[in-house]
């Protein structure tokens, strides 16, 4: 007869199921899909038991296809805006791929909010200026909105956006309205524009010259765009005298987990996935892997 | 300090009362007619106590894929019409893992640290939970090329259950010393009777192994394990790696076989009728060249040489920086693998000469 092993048996069976798992995500149902362009899709969700995601302006969330896979999204969407959660995804690979095949009513899995957003009680009482190029403006645009909506809570409020081709520019409506909008300092350019572009033609950096004088003890900085423009952004940043403990950047990385495990996402000794994917300037200059 | 004594045979007499309730593992010796000499040993389930050989040199693998096997699932998943149900699981079973050395035994504690660190792993957890682990000591360097005694994981005062130490010399021994690492060790250990209260004598003998075995270990590396990290943040721009990286196959051997290494991918099954699936994650290697690829083509490790020292400096500052475990316990299974004979003493001595 076995005996009483000298091990826990614990609160798992010898095979079954198992109370919690980090990699177990929730169900969420798809509200609707809208195609922004050829290449990305908008995505508004909602979790199957009606609660509100809870995230900071900058955090991220796996998005499950059972049998497909798993990849990091940013949520697109503002935390002052609880009732749905937003995703702008692009086309680039298989999960992606699967994931512009849903419609409304489907079903995905989340697990999330991940990694660290930004703190915004720092961004309170500040002037705000936020760079972003590409698809960086789905990552930014959760903060822009959270902005917009506690717009009191801030000073001056500088939108710069970059794309490199009309066909290419995101939130279309939002555009328009941040344009509209009095409270917002926005400017956009396109690097090639088309034959019924009216707006401006350069890089990010050229909208630069449409700011007034920032001041550098009250201007916080967010940059969010490809790798190639941090630079160019930042050295106008740091050229205006902005701390670099004010400016902050996103970065992106190859995940797996989400939760400091699996070791994909590293830049050098920092897990991405949790200390990231915003970072101060100032921290990220320690980390050599993050700006080679 | 002795907690016990214990006799070979009343030692196996409680490995086999464990195999009547659960999965007992230990070193067993294999025949390997090409290998020099031509045995090797390897951490296998064994039916019987006599099949464990505690006198074992090393293991070819670490015992770290009984926590974190190369492959396991981690849902189960069922897709329906409208949607998905998920769950977790674990094939986790009640296991005892008997004869592990110090540097394997660190080696451990630094797989519970990483997955505990910053919210627990269940699947990890689940593992471990059911683990007993029984060290036992080794009175010598293993095998050459070994350097445990560098990274200070030549000796162990934690990560165990039981630490059994022989008692006397040669193949045949008949006593063990024994320490008590946890309160289930010493319920399991004392429950057949046969432990002994250690006599002065035991405990003169046991020192005296405890000082040919310090003895009996020499030093490698140029640099002392404490400054390491220190020396490691001053190569960071070395040539060294690229030079010792171009003869570097980027295979990922050096990873499989490191009981430190614990970097996984995750990927999904999907059976035949498209319903029933499973999440499964399995190791994953740094050195492999798209470690760090994303959707796109960038490569945030594209060289082999940045890959190289992304190991090396995980082994020697990083890990131990993070979790305060060891990265590295000198235990050069990832030298023996390597088919580039890369060696990694080799390269913190060049570094060390460097700077
Ligand atoms: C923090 C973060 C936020 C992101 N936010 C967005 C966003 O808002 N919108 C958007 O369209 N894209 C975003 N991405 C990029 C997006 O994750 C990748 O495009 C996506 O993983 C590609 O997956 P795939 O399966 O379609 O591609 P495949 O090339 O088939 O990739 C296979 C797997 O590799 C991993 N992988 C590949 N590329 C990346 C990558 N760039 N980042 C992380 N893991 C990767 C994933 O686990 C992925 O499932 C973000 C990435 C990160 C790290
Ligand atoms: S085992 Fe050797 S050749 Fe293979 S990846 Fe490691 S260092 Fe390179
Ligand atoms: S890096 Fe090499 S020597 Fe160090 S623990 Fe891993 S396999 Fe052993
Ligand atoms: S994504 Fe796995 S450690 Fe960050």
């Amino acid at each position: 007869m076995p005996r009483e092993s000298v091990l826990e048996a614990g609160p798992v069976a010898d095979i079954g199921a198992m109370a919690a798992s980090p990699y177990l995500p929730e169900a969420a149902r798809v509200l609707s899909v809208r195609s922004l362009t050829a290449m990305e899709r908008l995505f508004d969700l909602e979790f199957a038991d009606g609660r509100a995601l809870g995230h900071a302006p900058g955090q991220f969330v796996q998005v499950s296809l059972l049998g497909i896979g798993e990849c990091p999204i940013s949520i697109c969407s503002s935390p002052t805006r609880p009732q749905r959660f937003q995703l702008c995804i692009r086309k680039a690979g298989v999960v992606t791929a699967a994931l512009h095949a849903l419609r409304g009513g489907d079903m995905v899995g989340i697990r999330g909010p991940l990694g660290r957003g930004f703190d915004v009680s720092e961004l309170h009482g500040k002037d705000v200026l936020i760079v972003a190029g590409g698809l960086g403006l789905a990552p930014a645009r959760s903060l822009i909105q959270y902005v917009i909506d506690e717009r009191a809570r801030f000073g001056a409020f500088h939108l710069l956006y970059g794309a490199k081709h009309p066909s290419e520019l995101l939130f279309r409506e939002d555009l328009h309205a941040w344009r509209d909008d009095p409270a917002v300092d926005f400017h956009m350019t396109v690097d090639r524009p088309d034959e019924g572009w009216r707006g401006r033609v350069g890089v990010v950096t050229t909208l630069f010259r449409e700011l007034p004088p920032l001041d550098p003890q009250r201007t916080v900085v967010a940059v969010i765009g490809p790798p190639v423009m941090f630079k160019f952004v930042l050295l106008e940043v740091l050229a205006r005298r902005i701390p670099q403990g004010r400016v902050y950047c996103s970065l992106e990385r190859r995940m797996k987990c989400g939760v400091g495990k699996c070791g994909h996402c590293q830049a050098n000794d920092v897990y991405v996935c949790q200390e990231g994917p915003v970072f101060t300037y100032g921290r990220l200059k320690a980390l050599r892997e993050a700006i080679e | 300090m002795l907690d016990a004594i214990i006799s070979t045979r009343e030692l196996l007499g409680r490995v086999d009362e464990l195999l009547r309730t659960q999965r007992v593992i230990g070193p067993v010796r294999r025949d390997v007619p090409d290998a020099t000499p031509p045995v090797r040993w390897f951490y296998e389930p064994v039916s019987s106590a006599r099949q464990l050989d505690l006198g074992f040199a090393y293991c070819v693998y670490s015992p770290k894929q009984y926590l974190l096997p190369p492959r396991e699932t981690l849902l189960e998943f069922h897709r329906t019409p409208d949607g998905f149900s998920a769950r977790p699981v674990s094939d986790a079973q009640p296991t005892a893992l008997i004869g592990v050395h110090p540097c394997d035994l660190h080696a451990l504690v630094t797989l519970d640290r990483a997955f505990s660190h910053n919210g627990d792993d269940e699947h990890y957890q689940a593992r471990r939970r059911r683990l007993l682990i029984v060290g036992v000591d080794c009175g010598k360097p293993c095998t050459p090329g070994v350097y445990c005694a560098d990274m200070r994981a030549n000796v162990a005062d934690e990560g165990f259950d039981v630490m059994l130490q022989p008692l006397g010399a040669g193949a045949d021994v008949e006593r063990f010393g024994v320490r008590f690492g946890s309160p289930r060790g010493r319920a399991w250990l004392e429950a057949g009777g046969g432990c002994e209260r250690p006599t002065a004598a035991d405990e003169r003998a046991a020192d005296a192994w405890q000082e040919r075995k310090e003895a009996s270990f020499g030093r490698t590396l140029t640099t002392a394990h404490e400054d390491l990290p220190a020396m490691m943040a001053r190569s960071y721009d070395s040539l060294i790696w690229e030079a010792t990286a171009r003869r570097c196959y980027s295979c990922g051997s050096c990873n499989l076989v490191c009981p430190t290494c614990y970097c996984f991918d995750v990927h999904d099954e999907l059976d035949l009728s498209l319903q029933e699936g499973r999440r499964c994650r399995e190791w994953d290697g740094c050195q492999l060249q798209d470690f760090a690829l994303v959707a796109g083509g960038h490569n945030f490790r594209s060289k082999a040489a940045a890959r190289l020292r992304h190991r090396l400096m995980r082994k020697s500052k990083w890990i131990g920086e993070r979790t305060g475990g060891k990265g590295c316990v000198g235990c050069a299974r990832c030298d023996r693998a390597c088919t580039a004979r890369i060696s990694t003493v080799e390269i913190y001595n060049q570094l060390a000469e460097e700077v």
